[in-house]
Parts: structure tokens; C-alpha cells; sequence
């Protein structure tokens, strides 16, 4: 069972980082953070804290060995603050005591001197002031300018989508000690290889002097990309000062209010279609915020810009983007890394033309769904193409025509429960949008026994990565599955690798596990060919290999192929393939309350050859709830840069409650850009949720509610949603 | 002051040491050692941290240890039976329930609580019994159903006990 965690976490016996080093056994660090959003940092006076019992040591930026700066895509973010201070939780001092209670005494009695400064919150207004993370990114496919003119209507308007909270259920943390002249941390994130690189540059020393194990993560979704960083590194500096292991694990306001969050973006778009209803050009401007260091802001953006068109063809496309400078808490990954917000934009986008040209929105939808061989406003030219083919299969299978018409019978004569439906069709690209980071490594031992170990840079965090692993494994080598372990990743077995995100942990390692394997099984055949005519057993080969001294362990490299700018024709390919499927999503609001219910999603779900049929429909029912919740109950309240929905109380997560019934369809087909035809299934389905907003729109319709035309404001929180029931004056 | 507190758990009388404000959770985890049970938020909004004292499912982290003084306390650790897994633990890993596995524990003990006292619970009375807790990993679909399922193998091991 050494793939499958599971028997672990229902025991009880999964050691997650806080459930390391208990009492007595290490020291505990806490953070002390910055309370003002803008200032200029005069001094931080450490003597109070150091005063209290149980206080060990405090640490500030002074105290670091080597270069105070974690930024892993521009070099904007020192571990701890210097001379200025730029969102309300930026890191000032590490409080290192005998017991977290200690440490926290402690952080809390750290006297900082800052001079406010005006802050700014709002993208828009840091466009203005030219406070930008990195250049605007632009660009263009077709006339433009010449599309809109020709077009028979255009509807331009604005989308504000905020920002989402991951709730991963175990908070930042990480524990590190030196052992001899090696730093060992045991971190909870998702890039290995991004905390040793940073812990070595903080620390002055080599790589090699920094292992990073990952045992498993209790849930990431993005945000243990960058942001498990900061949380190694202080334990690590700790740990080197005090040569002892220290444990920094945040609590849970404290994940919230210091870790960083989905992006907020405010979006300016613009749609013209011809008599027909089809789309002839679009313009779109994001003003993405950023927060007040890049993250991983700028690969967010370019993501956004990728997916601008959502799973439309649209023949002529002006995308701009602004990644923002801020004064909040730095915005990071999260499930979809800037394509929810896209898609956002563009269904709206497409609800206003429905509404202006009074075709309904799923009728537009479908006229307009991308085909095999379309070219994608970025160059890239899709293949394999299964937009249409999802959504006529949902719009089919679950009977919309017929849906559709009850709910229509059902609001025609004003109930106080009306209901709306919406369907939502996803096309998303695989790859990271990074081209280098599309790179992973396997090394695959087999023991004479005919067991098996198998190590790559993919963190297990709940996405069943090292069950595929295991299953690859054991089919190229012919070995049996549950004899092979999927080890926990450790910079030491793995090197270089890239963060477990853009769900492409399966797609790489599981070929670099494959192309690993299959250079094992190559000897073991080549062998058992001159051995005899009977084929032997996976043991007996295996048994064979080691007497005959053949090597029983590979190492493989996979980098995905074809992708970058074409040499030849110029066009750009950023995505190795597309994901496709469609949602049907229903709601019913009551129209005295605002209060309402997801009750029932469908979706037609694309999967390739599933490499584990069970895993893949697990992603996709947890995805499209986290996208449910982005676009109506996860209500992200800043007020004057502090963050004040930070507990689980005022933080909404769905709960199982809230949980809309779901019955999910993996429709099967051939894929021969990943592992064993299969298809990447972390991020995709995240979109479908976001059929819940529109949904909610109509059903807002339904209740005569005169909504303002072309402006969309995600969340539609009860709350929300009752303000715009009340603009109506009829009820 | 720290005093002497007498608890029984999983079917095992422990003595420890605590003090007034020591919450239950921090004695389980720290000085039990029973890390199954585990502190998701720490303030009584997602229910990884659930147990069950005297039949009831309970948030530890909002109970002071003290109260508990001679209860029966169960945690994640003590309810598989004679080293087999509860039928809980068996259907949570078959049906797919378990991602992460960090509101596992928590879930498997508000479902334990709610089979206890309720052998054949509706759809809406399992999402009831776990409205508690939260899970960010699955979309719940998956735990419900292992609730169900646990509960009619429960339901016919009954049966068979009661028959023999
Ligand atoms: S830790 Fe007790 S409810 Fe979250
Ligand atoms: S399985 Fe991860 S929170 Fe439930």
C-alpha cells in the first residue's frame, strides 16, 4: 500500500509538518509582521521580547547569513523587512522560544518603529501611478479595430472578480535542523526545488548543503507554490543560528492574514458579434492585483492572457494585461493561475451580448466554441479539439432543452424559489506557461525482491499523483503495483524539479517514471531473451538482472516537446494540449431572502485514457466546489489593507451543506501528448464552478431583477445578491 | 498550576499532567502523542480536531482539558476493532473519500458520532451530522456516500451478530 496513503490518513498515522517535533523536542519560531500597510521602517526594538520567559533569541534582517531575498521571479521580496514595509504581514523579526506560546509572547512584544505612508489598494490606481511589477503584456491577433466596426453589436463593460483564500486545511509550515553541515526541512510545499534554492541563497550556502523532504501536503491548491518559501527559510535561518531544530508553523489566522491569496483582478471588456451571433473581436484589459511583491504575479498574468478567449474562436483579439503593485499580502497561485478570472471575463463578456442580442447565452455559447484546427490568439493551433463534442454530448445528456423549459414553466409564474441554470464549457491548456519549467526527473530502484521505488520531484498533496506514479511503474515494468512505493520527494532523490502545479505533476514525472522504467524493463527483456525460452517472471528477471550484474536502477528526463515559439512558422505554442468539458450548473434563489442553493451540476469532463478513473473524478467534484465557492460565498474583505475576513468564521468555505449534488461523466479519448494517453485534471474543472455565477444571474433575472448592464461584481455573495433583488422595486 | 488529569482513552486510563487553560487537543497531540486528531483552525470552524467523549462528537480544541476529567474519550486512533479498520476507515479509503487526508480523522469521528446514534441516516442527515466539518479537497460527494456505505455494512454486521 506504499503508494496509497490512504490507509494512513484514515488511521490516523499520516504525519503531516505539525505533527513533527512535539513539545520538547525542538524550539518554536513565530513571526512578527508588519501591522501598517505603507511605511518606511525606522528601527525594530528586540529588547521586550527578549525580555519574556521562553524567549530564546529573535532574529531580523541583519541576522541573515546570506542574500535577504526569496523573490523567485524578480527579486522583490527580502525574507525579512528593511528599510520599508509594504502590506500589513510582512515578515520583520523571527521569535524563536522553548514553546509556540513563547514564540508568539514574543513576536507579539517586538517594538517597530515605521513612518506610514499613503498606501494603495485598488489596481486600477496603481496603474494610474505607473506602480507596476513587471511592463504591460500585450498582445494581438487580426484587425481589431476593423472587427469591431464590421460588427452588428458590441457590448463592452466591467468584471471585478476578488480574490480567493485557499483554505488548504493544514496551515504553512516547516521544520528544520542542521545535521552536521547539512540543513534538513521538512516543508510543506509544493516546489522542493524553489525552498532549497531559496533557503541557500538566505543562508550563503551551496545547494547541496540544503535538503528539502516533503512527506505530503494537507492540501495546497496553489498556495504552497511560493508561498511555503518564506515559512522554510525562517525555520532554516533559526535552525543554522541556534543549531537546534525549529518548528514554524503558522496558525490558522495567521496562514491567513500573512500567506497570499488568488488574485483580485478588475477587467475591462469589449465584444462585438455579427447579425448571426458570431464573435468577431474582443479586447479585454486586466488590471491584476498584485499585492506588494511580484509572487508569482507575472506567470499569472501571462496565463490570463493565454486564456483570454476562454473556449471560443475569436478571430481578431487585443489582450492587455497590468500586474499591479499593491499594498496588500503578495497574491500567489491558485487553482487555474489567472485563467478562472479570464473565463470569468469572457462569459460575461458573452451574458452581455445575450442580453443585448437577446439569443440565449447558451446558444451563443455553442455558435462560438473553438474547433480542431482553430489558431488560438497566442499562435498556438489546437488539435484534438473536444469543445463542441463535450458540449453536445452534456447539452444532450442531460437533456438542457428540457431542463431549460421547466425552469422557464417553473419561473413564469414568480415564485418565491426561482431557479436559474447555466452552462459553463471549459478549454484549458496544459503546461507551465514558463517553457523551462516543463522539465521533470524519475529515478526508479527495483529491489531484488521485485519491489520497487520510485522518486520524482511530485508532492503528493491529495491529487492521487503517486498512485499514478505506482501504476506506471508497475505496467512498464510488469512489476506488481501495490510492490511499488512512490517515495516522498526529497531535493536529495530529486533534483531540479519543477513545483508540483499547472497539473502537470502527472503529466512530467509520471513520463520521466515511465521512460525510467521502460530502460529497466529493456535490460530485463534483452536478458530473459538469451536466458531461455520460457519468459520469466517480473522476480525472476529481476532475480536473474542482479546475478548476472545488470544495473536495476534508471534515472530519465522528460521535457515536454514542441513547445515555444516555432522556429519555422513564428507561431507560438505555449500549452501542450487543451483540456475540454462542459458543466451544466442549476441554482434556485429565493427571492425574499437572496439566499440560494447550487442544487444540482452536471458535467461532461475530458480525460484522455484516465490513468486512475477514481482519482480524476475526485479532482474534478473537489474543483468545480472551489469554484463554486470563489464565485459566490468566499467573500475576501480587505479594509484599509487589513485583511478582516480572517478566520473560517467570517471566510466562508462551501460546506457539505452547501454541496450541490453532482454527477460527473469522464468522457474518454485518445491523447498522445501525456503519459499513457492520458490528460491532466487538477485545475480544469475549477472553471465549471464558475456556471454558478451565471446561473445565479438568470435566476436573478427570473425574480425581475433589473441587473446594471455590463457590470459583473464575482461574488455573488446572499448578501449581494439580496442588494440586487431590492434594486428590482416590484417585490 | 498544572494538576492531575484522569482520562479514558481509547479504552485506556491515562494520567497527566495539565493546567487550567490546556486544551484538550494540545494534551491529545502533545503529550499523548495521538496526532491522528489534528488543529485545523483551532477556533471551532472545521472540525479536523473532533472527537468523541460519551458517545458525542466533540471539537477538542474548544473543550478545556479539565472538563473531560474520568470521561470515555475515542480519537482516530481508537476505533478500529481488534486491528481491523472501522468500516468508516474501510469505506472512506473505497469509495475515494480521502484526498489530502487532513479532514479525515475529524470527519471519520463526526461519522462515528452520527452511526452511533443513527444506524440508517438519510443523505440530509449525514450532511447534517458533518456539516462541522470541512473538507477543501473533495467536494464532499465521496464522503457522504462512504457514510452510506459504512452505514448499511453496519447495519448488516448487526444483522449477522444479532442472527448468530
Ligand atoms: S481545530 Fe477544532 S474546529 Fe478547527
Ligand atoms: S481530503 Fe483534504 S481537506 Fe478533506
Amino acid at each position: 500500500m506504499s503508494s496509497d496513503e490512504r490507509e494512513l490518513h484514515v488511521r490516523g498515522l499520516s504525519r503531516f509538518i505539525d505533527d513533527h517535533c512535539l513539545p520538547g523536542q525542538s524550539l518554536y519560531a513565530a513571526v512578527c509582521s508588519s501591522k501598517v500597510p505603507c511605511a518606511e521602517l525606522r528601527s525594530v526594538d528586540i529588547a521586550p521580547a527578549l525580555a519574556l520567559p521562553g524567549v530564546v533569541t529573535v532574529l531580523t534582517a541583519k541576522d541573515i547569513p546570506g542574500e535577504n531575498q526569496i523573490g523567485a521571479i524578480v527579486g522583490d521580496e527580502p525574507l525579512l523587512a528593511t528599510d520599508h514595509l509594504r502590506w500589513i504581514g510582512e515578515p520583520i523579526a523571527l521569535v524563536i522560544g522553548r514553546s509556540d506560546q513563547a514564540a508568539r509572547a514574543g513576536a507579539a512584544a517586538v517594538v517597530v518603529d515605521a513612518q506610514e505612508r499613503p498606501a494603495v489598494f485598488d489596481p486600477r490606481e496603481a496603474a494610474r501611478l505607473g506602480q507596476l511589477i513587471v511592463p504591460i503584456r500585450r498582445f494581438e491577433k487580426g484587425d481589431v479595430d476593423a472587427a469591431f466596426t464590421r460588427s452588428a453589436t458590441v457590448v463592452a463593460g466591467r468584471v471585478e472578480s476578488a480574490g480567493q483564500e485557499h483554505v488548504y486545511l493544514e496551515t504553512q509550515g516547516a521544520v528544520a535542523e542542521v545535521d552536521g553541515n547539512k540543513v534538513r526541512i521538512r516543508s510543506a510545499t509544493q516546489s522542493p526545488t524553489g525552498v532549497q534554492r531559496a533557503v541557500a541563497r538566505v543562508l550563503g550556502l551551496p545547494m547541496s548543503d540544503v535538503e528539502v523532504d516533503v512527506p505530503r501536503l494537507g492540501g495546497a491548491f496553489g498556495g504552497k507554490e511560493d508561498q511555503a518559501t518564506p515559512y522554510a527559510a525562517l525555520a532554516a535561518l533559526a535552525a543554522l543560528r541556534l543549531r537546534q531544530p525549529v518548528k514554524l508553523v503558522l496558525s490558522r489566522v495567521e496562514d491567513m492574514r500573512l500567506s497570499g491569496k488568488r488574485h483580485p483582478y478588475s477587467t475591462d471588456y469589449r465584444l462585438g458579434l455579427d447579425e448571426g451571433g458570431r464573435i468577431l473581436a474582443f479586447e479585454v484589459t486586466y488590471y491584476q492585483n498584485g499585492g506588494g511583491a511580484a509572487d508569482l504575479s507575472p506567470a499569472i498574468l501571462d496565463r490570463s492572457l493565454y486564456h483570454a478567449t476562454a473556449a471560443y474562436r475569436v478571430p481578431a483579439a487585443r489582450m492587455t494585461g497590468y500586474s499591479c503593485r499593491t499594498n496588500l499580502p503578495p497574491f500567489t497561485a491558485f487553482r487555474g493561475f489567472g485563467a478562472p478570472q479570464a473565463f470569468l471575463a469572457f462569459e460575461a463578456a458573452l451574458d452581455h451580448a445575450a442580453q443585448a442580442t437577446a439569443v440565449p447565452r447558451h446558444e451563443l455559447q455553442r455558435r462560438n466554441l473553438v474547433v480542431e484546427g482553430d489558431c488560438l490568439p497566442c499562435g498556438m493551433v489546437l488539435s484534438g479539439a473536444r469543445a463542441t463534442e463535450t458540449f453536445d454530448d452534456a447539452r444532450k445528456r442531460f437533456d438542457l432543452s428540457k431542463r431549460l423549459a421547466r425552469i422557464a414553466n417553473h419561473n413564469a409564474c414568480r415564485p418565491r424559489l426561482v431557479q436559474g441554470l447555466a452552462t459553463m464549457p471549459v478549454c484549458f491548456g496544459i503546461s507551465f506557461t514558463n517553457k523551462i519549467l516543463n522539465q521533470a526527473s524519475s529515478l526508479v530502484h527495483v529491489f531484488t525482491d521485485g519491489s520497487v521505488s520510485v522518486s520524482t520531484g511530485a508532492v503528493e498533496m491529495g491529487q492521487g499523483v503517486s498512485r499514478k506514479l505506482a501504476r506506471i511503474a508497475a505496467s512498464v515494468l510488469g512489476a506488481d503495483e501495490a510492490l511499488v512505493r512512490v517515495e516522498a520527494t526529497s531535493t536529495t532523490r530529486a533534483a531540479n524539479t519543477s513545483p508540483t502545479a499547472a497539473s502537470t505533476g502527472a503529466d512530467l514525472n509520471g513520463m520521466a517514471t515511465l521512460l525510467a522504467a521502460r530502460s529497466i524493463r529493456e535490460r530485463l527483456d534483452a536478458l530473459s531473451k538469451s536466458a531461455s525460452d520460457a519468459p520469466l517472471s517480473f522476480s525472476q528477471a529481476v532475480t536473474h538482472a542482479y546475478a548476472s550484474r545488470i544495473s536495476l536502477s534508471a534515472q530519465a528526463h522528460y521535457a515536454t516537446p514542441h513547445l515555444g515559439i516555432d522556429p519555422e512558422t513564428g507561431a507560438h505554442r505555449p500549452f501542450a494540449y487543451h483540456v475540454y468539458g462542459t458543466a451544466l450548473v442549476e441554482v434556485e434563489l429565493d427571492t425574499i431572502l437572496g439566499t440560494y442553493r447550487v442544487t444540482s451540476v452536471k458535467v461532461v469532463h475530458d480525460v484522455g485514457h484516465s490513468l486512475d478513473p477514481g482519482t480524476d473524478r475526485g479532482q474534478v467534484e473537489g474543483a468545480l466546489l472551489q469554484g463554486i465557492g470563489w464565485v459566490t460565498c468566499e467573500d475576501l474583505r480587505y479594509v484599509e489593507g487589513r485583511l478582516a475576513s480572517d478566520t473560517l468564521t467570517t471566510y466562508k468555505v462551501p460546506d457539505i451543506l452547501g454541496a450541490p449534488e453532482l454527477e460527473v461523466v469522464l468522457s474518454e479519448s485518445d491523447n498522445d501528448r501525456a503519459v499513457m494517453g492520458s490528460k491532466a485534471v487538477g485545475e480544469p474543472p475549477f472553471i465549471y464552478g464558475l456556471g454558478a455565477f451565471f446561473a445565479l444571474l438568470d435566476a436573478l433575472r427570473a425574480a425581475g431583477a433589473r441587473l446594471p448592464e455590463g457590470e459583473y461584481d464575482s461574488p455573488l455573495t446572499p448578501e449581494r445578491v439580496l442588494t440586487l433583488l431590492c434594486c428590482d422595486g416590484n417585490r | 498550576m498544572k494538576q492531575v488529569l484522569s482520562l479514558n482513552i481509547n479504552g485506556h486510563d491515562r494520567d497527566v499532567m495539565v493546567s487550567h487553560e490546556d486544551l484538550l487537543v494540545d494534551v491529545l497531540r502533545d503529550q499523548l502523542g495521538l496526532i491522528g486528531t489534528k488543529k485545523g483552525c483551532g477556533h471551532g470552524s472545521c472540525g479536523t480536531c473532533t472527537v468523541i467523549i460519551d458517545g458525542e462528537a466533540v471539537l477538542s480544541c474548544l473543550t478545556l482539558a479539565l472538563s473531560s476529567q474520568g470521561k470515555k474519550i475515542t480519537t482516530i486512533e481508537g476505533i478500529e476493532k481488534d486491528g481491523a479498520l472501522h468500516p468508516l476507515q474501510q469505506s472512506f479509503i473505497e469509495r475515494g473519500a480521502v484526498q489530502c487526508g487532513f479532514c479525515t480523522p475529524g470527519m471519520i469521528m463526526s461519522a462515528a458520532a452520527l452511526l452511533s446514534h443513527n444506524k440508517s441516516p438519510s443523505i440530509e442527515e449525514i450532511k447534517i451530522g458533518l456539516s462541522g466539518n470541512l473538507c477543501r479537497c473533495t467536494g464532499y460527494v465521496k464522503i457522504v456516500d462512504a457514510v452510506e456505505v459504512a452505514a448499511a455494512k453496519m447495519r448488516q454486521l448487526d444483522a449477522a451478530q444479532k442472527g448468530a
